[in-house]
């Protein structure tokens, strides 16, 4: 055992109290991926945006003055004395976040990620800074650290209002404070009060997640913008996307400010992720970044985005397949304090190609709206087309798109003959994006028509996601779902991956995405391949006398060929090793086991994790019984596992000392619109 | 092997923007190992009266405590906060005598003095060994600017 090891095993076994503390944040406590944190130590001053810029010769430096009536510069004005560098690549805009690092580590199907925002004041007053960012929707927030220079002080898990509140008094005093709010499960705001000039604050955040797997490959993303949303007319607790520096234009609680076309940001990502399979790995692939990699062994790789590709535009995504159809176990667990805690992976047997199915019924909900515009909505109708080309003579499809209103190949499914499958092609050959994104219309339309009991009914939406009313969709579909089962396809480069899954789980069916580098041919196919193979259905499971309470979802949804289940629970007593799983498929029963691996290691993150997915459960029902105390439930869920969630924030004051001066000028941190999407279409001008 | 030690807070006299003054207080724990080199702590600060909040639990003074201490959630509730920290380095580069191992930075509002409290739960050697140790806490003077 190595000196330093024995020194920690020294000190847990003289402090078991101690030891317990320490296990509020995971059973262990090790750096994540064990590299040093890094990040620029600069201080830039006033005259020099820091950022990475093309060489001198190859730019026009323009010093920017904000102008009162009289020219003059106005003290608190953001933008005052900052400089403005025109480059080859556009106007490179000064913002108050410089830098994002983001070290990732994986263990099993459990991601630990630690994200730090850099934070600086390139102008000559002092500043708010308002970030509005991206999260994975089932990420558990469970740390926030506000460093200053070397001091570095942890915020606080609160009740939201109270912690805006404690922020803002903090902010009008002159004390640096931040705060960390979650809009939707997957769009967060940061906020870093008084900012002088020229200083750096990092703001870090921890989260765990688990990692989707599927037909045989993991899936890391991490998504770095949120694109442009559509809000209903009449609506106010949205996201609104305005152009920069239209502080409030677009009227919604939650504001996104997207750089214009021909400017750029000094903003740039840096991802590191490293992966500890505990099997061999046989093939990775990263469609969307250009990334370098190397494999220490066999079972492990380290991965990082290349220099040339760090332009926060787009989802992060990146996959590894291991040896073998499955898992080296589908089991993990972990003790501690409060219990035991385990997440089961569910695979669906194979072999099930034999087994009759019933002819289908295909509904395809386009969205045609202005963010789908060229490449997005051509990458759906390529879609569309190689389903409709697969399906057989005795299977039905509808055609649907929608924007503003919605409107439909036919007044009733169409029996897929190839003169049919023609209609619906030249139909789809006219669609364009533009306008609005009503998805109730669309949602109306796909699923308020009678359903053929002769037929399984799939309602299959091709979507970006980009709207801010999705409470309203999800209890829409929660509503009228009936027999039909929802298969959502993300479509862009950085969907709103919360609507899009959170569609698929109440629909009861998956989801799919299909990214500007994906092979369109491919997902349609491991579609179609999955819908042809009948579903498990009626799953349950047998603990073995193990007591396991509150285990998430509830109900264990029907499992498709190549789309395992994730569950997450509790239990007491005696460890849980292994779990029986039975059910049906196309009237035979099935079954098998899963078992734990011998010696596997207990994961730190899942108390996080399930406490999460608790969080959503008590979300979901909320969306069906807007009468329930349902917020106090959540709210006590997170305040007692020091989770960020839509009742509770993060919030940090250094109260050591004042800032001099007013309390600066709120300076959103404006992004660009996702890689493939039109700003013009989708970011509306006063 | 408890230590206790109450600290009563003089009122700061600034105005606040609000019916009832609201201030922010830096409180510095410090802990005396005395000619002991102590590689690990855990500590419980509570503050109660002048409704005072918790708002951000920075590390300590010395190089290996400097990382911010992790808190139990669910005490911080009651504004109380059970916070350790540990240390893998070896004796000679571990502090001995009166270190600053965190500070606790507080909202309050009115005029009423918190009372604050820090116990010492446990503290320990690199070699595991438990050792006594006593903990006290002090406002830190406020920087202007």
């Amino acid at each position: 055992m190595a000196p330093a090891r024995r020194v920690v095993m020294g000190c847990v076994a003289a402090l078991t109290v101690m030891a317990s503390v320490l296990l509020w944040t995971g059973c262990t406590r090790t750096p994540v991926g064990g590299w040093q944190a890094g990040g620029p130590s600069t201080s830039s001053g006033v005259e020099a945006i820091p950022g990475s810029f093309p060489s001198p010769a190859e730019e026009l430096w323009i010093i920017a003055r904000d102008s009162n009536a009289e020219g003059e510069p106005t003290e608190d004005a953001a933008g005052s004395g900052a400089l403005i560098a025109e480059t080859n690549e556009g106007t490179e805009v000064p913002l108050p976040l410089k830098h994002t690092d983001v070290r990732a580590e994986v263990l099993g199907y459990i991601a630990t990620v630690r994200v730090t925002q850099q934070f600086h004041n390139p102008f000559d007053a002092k500043i708010e800074a308002r970030y509005v960012f991206p999260l994975p929707h089932n990420a558990a927030v469970n740390e926030f650290v506000m460093t200053i220079g070397e001091r570095r002080i942890r915020g606080i898990i609160r009740e939201r209002q109270e912690a805006e509140q404690i922020y803002e008094q903090a902010k009008h005093q002159g004390y640096v404070a931040s705060l960390l709010t979650q809009e939707r499960p997957n769009v967060f705001s940061q906020s870093v009060a008084n900012i002088e000039p020229g200083k750096e604050i990092d703001i870090e955040l921890n989260y765990f997640h688990t990692l989707a797997w599927v037909d045989g490959w993991y899936e890391f993303v991490f998504p770095t913008v949120v694109g442009p949303r559509f809000n209903p007319p009449g609506s106010t607790a949205g996201i609104g996307a305005v152009p920069r520096g239209a502080q409030g234009g677009s009227e919604q609680a939650t504001q996104v400010e997207y750089l214009k076309p021909g400017e750029r940001s000094g903003h740039d990502i840096a991802i590191q992720l490293g992966v500890h399979a505990g099997v061999v790995i046989e093939e990775t692939e990263c469609a969307s970044h250009v990334v370098t990699s190397e494999a220490p062994s066999p079972d492990r790789l380290r991965v990082a985005l290349a220099p040339n590709d760090r332009i926060p535009n787009k989802d992060f995504v990146f996959r590894f397949r291991v040896a073998g159809s499955q898992l080296k176990t589908g089991l993990l667990t972990c003790h501690d304090e409060r219990g035991g805690f385990f997440t089961l992976m569910l695979y669906p047997p194979k072999d099930r190609a034999p087994l009759a199915r019933k002819p289908l019924e295909l509904v395809f909900v386009l969205d045609s709206s202005g963010s789908m515009s060229g490449r997005p909505i051509a990458e759906a109708k390529q879609a569309i087309d190689r389903a409709l080309r697969r399906l057989a003579p005795n299977d039905t499809f509808q055609l649907i798109n929608f924007a503003m209103r919605a409107s439909r190949l036919g007044a009733e499914p169409l029996p897929a003959t190839p003169q049919n499958v023609r209609r619906g092609l030249d139909y789809l050959d006219q669609l364009e994006g533009a306008g609005g994104t009503m998805m109730i219309e669309g949602v109306n339309a796909a699923l308020d028509f009678p359903h053929d009991p002769e037929r399984l009914r799939f309602v299959c939406f091709l979507t970006d996601g980009y709207i801010g009313n999705e409470a309203q969709i999800l209890s829409a579909i929660q509503e009228k779902l009936g027999a039909s089962r929802i298969f959502s396809f993300g479509i862009g480069s950085s969907v709103n991956r919360y609507l899009l899954e959170h569609m698929a789980k109440v629909g009861r069916g998956a989801v799919a995405y299909l990214g500007p580098n994906d092979s369109a041919a491919r997902i349609m196919d491991d579609f179609i391949e999955r819908i042809r193979h009948p579903a498990l259905t009626d799953v349950r499971l047998d603990w073995e006398g193990a007591a396991v309470t509150e285990v998430y979802p509830r109900r264990v949804p029907d499992l498709f060929v190549g789309r395992p289940v994730v569950l997450t629970g509790r239990f007491e007593g005696r460890a849980l090793t292994r779990v029986r799983v039975l059910g049906d498929a196309a009237g035979q029963r099935m079954e098998w086991t899963v078992a734990a691996a011998e010696g596997a290691e207990e994961h730190r993150g899942l108390p996080s994790v399930w406490a999460r997915l608790k969080i959503a459960d008590l979300s979901d029902q909320a969306l069906l019984d807007r009468n329930g105390e349902w917020a106090s439930e959540i709210k006590q869920v997170a305040l007692d596992y020091g989770l960020i969630s839509e009742y509770t924030a993060f919030v940090a004051v250094d109260s050591s000392r004042t800032t001099a001066g007013s309390e600066g000028t709120t300076v959103p941190v404006a992004v660009p619109v996702p890689e493939g999407v039109k700003y013009r279409t989708s970011v509306p001008e006063k | 092997m408890l230590g206790l030690l109450a600290v009563s807070m003089a009122v700061a006299q600034e105005s606040a923007p609000r019916s009832e003054p609201v201030h922010f207080r830096a409180v510095e724990v410090f802990v005396d190992s005395k000619d002991k080199a102590l590689a690990a702590y855990q500590l419980e600060f509570s503050a109660s009266g002048g409704d005072a909040k918790i708002v951000g639990i920075e590390g300590g003074g010395h190089a290996e405590f400097r990382e911010a201490p992790f808190y139990d959630p669910k005490a911080i509730q009651q504004e109380r906060v059970i916070f350790g920290a540990f240390s893998t380095a070896s004796a000679d580069r571990l502090p001995k005598g009166i270190t600053r191992v965190a500070t606790i930075h507080l909202r309050t509002v009115g005029i009423e003095s918190p009372r604050l409290t820090v116990k010492v739960s446990a503290a320990a050697t690199a070699g595991g060994d438990k050792i006594p140790i006593t903990a006290s806490a002090k406002e830190k003077p406020h920087d202007e600017n």
